[in-house]
């Protein structure tokens, strides 16, 4: 059962993907659409009206939701681990509010004009990446995961005062509305070039979350049992630490924030791994690839002329699953 | 030759020039009344804790050892474990492996008898009453097979059927070629299974000796601060305040 898992993840995750690119107000063939967009990469074929939709619009749109969604079930998974806490947001680490901070500079100052729409995404995963440099300094090298997890609240009240700063001073109505929808979280109309810079983040953040399975399963008995079994906890919980960071931080960057995805998918996986915090991390990966897309495919069902963005509605149904999730904890202390 | 020997171990302001030496197939007893260090001390000789001194296994100095050499060698079980998630008895015994980074089926399966947890190897720890708890952190840290065992307070919250066979497993440990170091509070306890003691006070050793010497009304009364009733020649031993 447990070794079908990962199996039956990627089918669906397959299954779904195809679903994405096969939805649209367009009835057209996928695979000769998508071939001859290929062909085109390479040979530099005559471009057709079906490639050009699949390969330009839905084509990134479907990878860009399953790469941020993987990436935000992963770190939750893995940050739950670290704090040993299943209540842990990989929110809490301060990156995605910098990401927002450092995006919504773009928006009103127009920084980095000369990238053009990959503006944001850049100056995101500087915000990002800035917020992870004050972070460090902050906890000190000899910083507990608890401390770490401190800083970076303190650190993401920070961004989110100065984020509201720069919210409150807007040069006009329709700056501040295009930031606020942005913020909201969405991954249309973005194009490959966003994956350029996701992805690379995408694949160091998860490697280096993945080396650090066995200091997971260590910390299932506390972080004394953990240091007494040679798994340096305070060195290798900065690994998680920063590889969660680097994986909120450019999924923000990119999509905006789409909430709850680490908070429900670890914890759905969870039985499904025999709570085995080391084992959870791809299946996290896989689920939440996966929730982002159906999500993604929901809200492109919806009226196109006032779109609900993706992360309204990953908040709408994450938000009463914490609640649950709050009560059933409760229900074990009392 | 001692397995382990341990020269002037300080740790700042809780263990102060702390000297023992422990030998193979040896049960070593840490008494003392609370805040004496018996904690710190097995915390440092672990490395959990920053320390000055030096302490060598089998004649080789532990500082030159790395994080996971040094756990394959010298393993804790803490006072205090808790799983936050709701794994498989099989499962946390297999984690005494991590430091080996194996996961040797036969092992796992000799500790498990040993410990007498075979029969629910597949249920959750959550589900399991607190001696039986006790038995499975307890082969996790047997299926770490270190040659030097330290544990604190294995039998504080069980009852005396769990206690005896929890300080019998760790006797058997001890005799099969390694050594175990065992803080506890239980005098009698102390008495009837360790080999020899080391009381300990104010983050100092105050005297390591064979039974007979350590547990005396003489040495015991004035370090824990309460008249001390020792009857050596009764079977089993008793040490009880009066």
């Amino acid at each position: 059962m447990e070794r079908l898992l990962n199996p039956v993840l990627i089918l669906l995750l397959l299954l779904v993907a195809l679903l994405s690119l096969t939805i649209g107000t367009l009835d057209l063939e996928v695979s000769s659409a998508l071939a001859n967009w290929f062909s085109n990469l390479f040979t530099g074929k005559a471009l057709t009206r079906e490639a050009l939709i699949v390969g330009e619009i839905r084509l990134p749109r479907t990878l860009l939701a399953l790469v941020v969604g993987a990436a935000m079930g992963m770190s939750g998974a893995a940050l739950q681990g670290l704090l040993r806490n299943p209540l842990v947001d990989p929110g809490l680490i301060g990156a995605s509010q910098g990401a927002a901070l450092g995006a919504a500079l773009v928006f009103y100052f127009n920084i980095f004009p000369g990238l053009g729409t990959l503006a944001t995404p850049i100056a995101g995963l500087v915000g990002a990446a800035l917020t992870l440099f004050i972070l460090m300094g902050l906890s000190g090298s000899m910083a507990r995961p608890a401390i770490i997890i401190m800083a970076g609240l303190a650190i993401s009240t920070l961004s989110s005062a100065l984020l509201a700063v720069v919210l409150n001073f807007a040069p006009n109505p329709y700056a501040m509305q295009e930031l606020v929808f942005w913020l909201l979280g969405s991954v249309s109309n973005r194009g490959l070039d966003n994956l350029a810079i996701l992805f690379p983040a995408f694949v160091i953040g998860s490697i280096m979350l993945l080396m650090q399975r066995k200091l997971l399963l260590g910390l299932s008995l506390g972080e004394q049992v953990a240091d007494s079994m040679g798994l340096e906890v305070t060195k290798r919980g900065r690994y998680i630490v920063l590889g969660t960071a680097l994986l909120v931080g450019s999924s923000v960057a990119v999509a905006g924030n789409i909430g709850f995805i680490g908070l429900i998918v670890p914890h759905l996986m969870r039985p499904l791994v025999r709570y085995r915090p080391d084992r959870l991390l791809l299946p996290s990966a896989l689920a939440g690839a996966i929730f982002v897309l159906l999500a993604d495919i929901l809200v492109r069902q919806l009226p196109p002329e006032r779109e609900l963005k993706l992360g309204v509605l990953t908040a709408l149904v994450g938000a009463p699953f914490f609640v649950w999730l709050v009560w059933k904890e409760r229900q074990r202390w009392l | 030759m001692a397995l382990m020997s341990i020269d002037n171990l300080s740790v700042q302001q809780r263990l102060f020039d702390a000297c023992l030496d422990i030998h193979e197939g040896e049960v070593l007893g840490l008494i003392g009344p609370n805040g004496a260090g018996k904690s710190t001390l097995l915390n440092a000789i672990t490395g959990l804790l920053p320390r000055s001194g030096r302490i060598s296994l089998g004649g080789q100095n532990l500082e030159q050892l790395g994080s996971l050499q040094r756990a394959r060698q010298i393993a804790l079980q803490p006072q205090f474990i808790e799983s936050v998630w709701a794994l498989s008895v099989h499962d946390i015994v297999s984690m005494g492996r991590l430091p080996w980074g194996d996961s040797d089926q036969s092992i796992i399966r000799q500790v498990m008898e040993q410990a007498n947890i075979s029969e629910f190897a597949a249920r959750h720890v959550d589900e399991l009453s607190g001696g039986e708890r006790a038995r499975v952190w307890l082969a996790r840290v047997l299926a770490n097979q270190p040659r030097v065992l330290l544990v604190d307070e294995p039998v504080a919250n069980l009852d005396i059927h769990y206690q005896q066979e929890v300080m019998q497993i760790l006797v058997d440990y001890a005799r099969a070629g390694h050594a175990v170091m065992i803080a506890i509070h239980d005098l009698s306890l102390a008495a009837r299974y360790c080999d020899r003691l080391c009381l300990m006070d104010n983050g100092r050793v105050v005297k390591t000796d064979s039974i007979g010497a350590v547990l005396s009304s003489e040495i015991l009364t004035p370090v824990f601060n309460v008249e001390v009733y020792v009857d050596l020649e009764n079977q089993p031993p008793v040490v009880l305040a009066q």
